[in-house]
């Protein structure tokens, strides 16, 4: 891809966010519900200091006016003050960030090395008992509700079989130093093997659950693939030269067959991002999805905002890393 | 191809030992608690589960002991010398966590911060500055006494006073606001270890402590080395938890887990009288409710024991008027018996002989008794739809302050936390007020209400509010229903800790066998 085009792609993204800015204010200044009342609850005031508690949180101003204070503040990355934390909604979001990264991305590698065996399995063994299973298992995988699932695990493994924690990173005795936020890599930059044998541990329900639905898509389209390219003349012509079945297999068809696992899993990260909400829930895992879904519940306009901002940059951006792995894997495709 | 395999292998291997549970210290006290705190600052805060942790780690002039009387802490005594005058004696000896003392210069600029506009800084006033009342100004009067002076009587302010914690002038002066956010320096039991957001509060003893309020036994330092608040808010998850021992308090344990924590041989199930008073709010100036005998049949067709025995497994008691069995001036009412053939006859007497159709609006976590409630209207002639809402939404339709609204019923509650009826009667039952969600207007309760607000003698002003409550009970603006009480989930290695009924965790007292 030439960078002319490159940078025509990113340039598309102004136009994307300046409207992502728009709804996400709107959405919830128009939404029912005054976060001044929700804050006050039951507890007394007069009306003099709930005036005082409103042009404190900046919701005296028109909304009008208080859009263009957003805009403007946006441009140079201030988020505003978080109307419950009383502290800038970027410094909560950042604390919050490398939990929900973390997570998604060991469900994203859980669900790679599970789903792609699974469907290249099923592809060459085709309605064998192996690839029924297999179907079976992708259609609940995507079936099962994740707060449900969850649950079952943690009944298992926790609460019966007593060998995994039922919720948070890591336990207690244990104290890693933040270097990059993601406690598998600073327990290992610390050489503490305990410490990342328990963060591990913390981690395998909650990347399980939130993997399996994924898991069970790309090992639908990976085999779907995989059976496409099998049928495919060079691959015939490979067997007929006498290669070895392995070889014909993972040389030639593999290759291209995980041309579309690459991109559905591309685009499918963005979802685990989503699909977070619930599951940081079940595991009380302290990443930003479950602080997003109280923050709606509360009214917190700024942080609402400003995470629904950074999840729609998120989600371009990963649709944009898809496009350029898709001309990577398979040249005859440009951008 | 055999590299990978061989590589996960050996991962998995070198790992193994590591695999093995962490073993937890012993003296760990473990809370799974609900909701994270949204800052450590005892003033920049408006919720109750942040209070819950600041307590911990910051004590205030006054507090309540698990009986919910209000006993002095850091004061030593309590004078009220006009009925808008209160002095406060500070006690000597108190230190704060970094080993400065703490003087009465320090509680008159923790109330201050409070109470002054803009003394957060940044023209930004305290969030909390409306539980303070009507505060005029706060003197050192006498080396260590402290006075309070309102600008008019507002005898709840010891029941509020409890609400806020003391902090050190210099430490502020040093942090400013935005550093109190996330620095501690109180001259609670338990001093801040580390907060990992969102996953734990991790708090130390605090072995200089003074020992807290002497009226709450046992005096000294806490019991424990360190207390945890974990974070778990989903509860099936906080429910595991405590069954599989990784913690030791749960708080908001749902009723239909009590069988199964109570089954469980390492826990066990503690419960205290909340505070919280549930009613169904009948729009008065809606087409049907605004007809007495409507009301009335709706009180007769709810079989509140049923509900409680059946769906809240007993775990609430019953109320004829909005005050908890608990508050101040609470007594005994008339009791509207359970009767749906009466209140049949009452409807047709309201001129609905074939009964009436209604909707009901409720939050989804009520929506089982909401059905239950429904249904029950439902046989005695008040056909009842439940539409299930979100509380924001709901509380913008229903809690409008005067201005009209649509709905007809409403199925609410009110919290209490103080235990005086200023608190709910006032802003349920006053015309217009914030939570009148009934729309109910009674110029002499009115009256009553705001002369039984002033009122300094204890016995009146109970008399009153019982007039008030004999008033409301007579006029049905609302189903009173019931007060649920707050329910616990514990291990049995805990001991030395009572829920309390204003919802606060104090672990003071906690120890671990």
């Amino acid at each position: 891809m030439s960078l002319s085009r490159l940078l025509e792609r990113l340039l598309q993204l102004i136009p994307v966010l300046l409207g992502v800015s728009a709804i996400a204010f709107l959405m919830m200044a128009l939404t029912p519900g005054d976060p001044v009342q929700i804050m006050i609850g039951d507890q007394s005031i007069t009306p003099e200091q709930e005036a005082e508690l409103r042009r404190g949180l900046g919701l005296d101003r028109p909304l009008l006016e208080r859009f263009f204070i957003f805009l403007r503040n946006a441009l140079q990355f201030d988020f505003g003050t978080s109307f419950y934390h009383r502290r800038p909604v970027s410094d909560v979001i950042a604390e919050r960030l490398p939990a929900t990264i973390e997570l998604s991305l060991v469900a994203l590698i859980v669900a790679l090395v599970t789903a792609i065996p699974l469907g290249v399995l099923a592809a060459i063994r085709k309605n064998s008992i192996l690839d029924r299973l297999a179907t079976v298992g992708s259609l609940l995988g995507v079936s099962l509700p994740g707060f449900w699932f969850g649950i079952l695990l943690i009944m298992l493994f926790a609460v019966h079989l007593q060998i995994l924690p039922v919720s948070g990173r890591i336990g207690y005795s244990s104290e890693v130093p933040t270097i990059t936020g993601f406690l598998l890599i600073d327990t290992l930059l610390h050489r503490d093997l305990a410490a990342f044998g328990d963060a591990l541990r913390h981690i395998l329900l909650p990347a399980i659950t939130l993997g399996l639905p994924m898991t069970a898509i790309l090992m639908r389209v990976t085999r779907a693939s995989m059976l496409e390219v099998l049928r495919q003349d060079y691959v015939t012509f490979a067997e007929a030269k006498g290669l070895s079945r392995r070889r014909v297999l993972f040389r030639h068809a593999l290759k291209n067959a995980l041309i579309p696992t690459v991109s559905v899993a591309a685009i499918e990260t963005g979802s685990l991002l989503g699909g977070n909400m619930i599951v940081e829930a079940v595991f009380g895992w302290p990443g930003l999805g479950r602080l997003v879904v109280e923050s709606i519940f509360l009214r917190n306009y700024p942080l609402v905002q400003a995470a629904v901002l950074l999840y729609a940059v998120t989600y371009v951006l990963l649709n944009f890393v898809a496009d350029i792995l898709y001309t990577i894997l398979n040249p005859r495709v440009k951008l | 191809m055999n590299a990978l395999p061989r590589l996960l292998l050996a991962t998995a291997l070198a790992t193994s030992p590591a695999l093995m549970p962490a073993a937890v210290a012993a003296e760990d006290l473990i809370i799974g608690f609900t909701l994270d705190a949204d800052t450590l600052d005892p003033a920049n805060h408006r919720k109750r589960e942040t209070e819950t942790v600041i307590r911990n780690i910051y004590d205030g002039l006054l507090t309540r002991d698990p009986d919910m009387r209000v006993v002095p802490e850091i004061a030593e005594s309590m004078t009220q010398v006009s009925p808008t005058i209160y002095d406060f004696k500070i006690r000597s000896g108190i230190k704060f966590h970094d080993g400065t003392d703490m003087t009465a210069e320090d509680v008159k600029f923790s109330l201050d911060r409070v109470t002054v506009e803009g003394a957060m800084g940044d023209g930004q006033t305290s969030p909390r500055q409306g539980l303070m009342g009507p505060v005029a100004s706060v003197e050192i009067v006498d080396g260590d006494t402290v006075r309070i002076t309102l600008k008019e009587p507002w005898p709840i302010l010891p029941a509020m006073l409890p609400n806020q914690q003391i902090v050190s002038k210099a430490f502020v002066e040093a942090n400013g606001t935005a550093g109190m956010a996330t620095m501690t320096n109180g001259t609670g039991p338990f001093k801040l270890g580390e907060w990992r957001k969102g996953d734990a509060i991790i708090l130390q003893r605090f072995d200089d402590y003074y020992g807290g309020a002497p009226d709450i036994e046992p005096v000294g330092a806490a019991c424990v080395d360190r207390a945890i608040f974990k974070i778990i808010p989903e509860s099936a998850s906080r429910v595991a938890a405590l069954l599989a021992g990784d913690v030791h308090i749960i708080n908001e344990l749902p009723t239909f887990s009590i069988a199964q924590v109570k089954a469980n041989a390492g826990t066990d199930v503690m419960t205290v009288n909340g505070t919280r008073s549930f009613f169904l709010a009948m729009n008065m100036q809606g087409e049907v409710f605004d007809d007495l005998k409507v009301r009335q049949a709706a009180a007769h067709a709810i079989d509140k024991n049923l509900i409680i025995d059946r769906i809240l497994d007993g775990t609430a008691a019953r109320i004829e008027g909005i005050l908890s069995p608990d508050a101040f001036g609470a007594s005994e009412l008339p009791a509207v018996a359970y009767d749906p053939e009466k209140a049949k006859a009452l409807l047709a007497e309201a001129g609905y002989p074939d009964g009436i159709a209604i909707t009901m609006d409720t939050e989804g976590a009520f929506k089982d008794t909401a059905e239950a409630i429904a249904s029950m209207l439902t046989n005695a002639g008040i056909r009842t739809t439940v539409a299930v809402g979100e509380s924001a939404q709901l509380t913008e339709k229903w809690r409008t302050a005067g201005k009209p609204k649509s709905g007809d019923m409403y199925f609410s509650s009110w919290g209490n936390g103080s235990l005086d009826p200023f608190d709910i009667f006032t802003p349920t039952h006053k015309t217009n007020d914030r939570g009148n969600s009934a729309g109910y207007a009674n110029p002499a309760l009115d009256t009553l209400l705001d002369s039984a607000a002033i009122e300094m003698d204890v016995d009146k002003r109970a008399a009153m509010y019982r007039e008030a409550e004999l008033m409301i009970n007579a006029d049905q603006p609302y189903v009173y229903l019931w007060v649920p009480q707050d329910i616990y989930g514990v291990s049995k290695k805990l001991s030395g800790w009572k829920p309390s009924a204003d919802s606060r965790i104090n672990l003071h007292d906690a120890c671990i066998n």
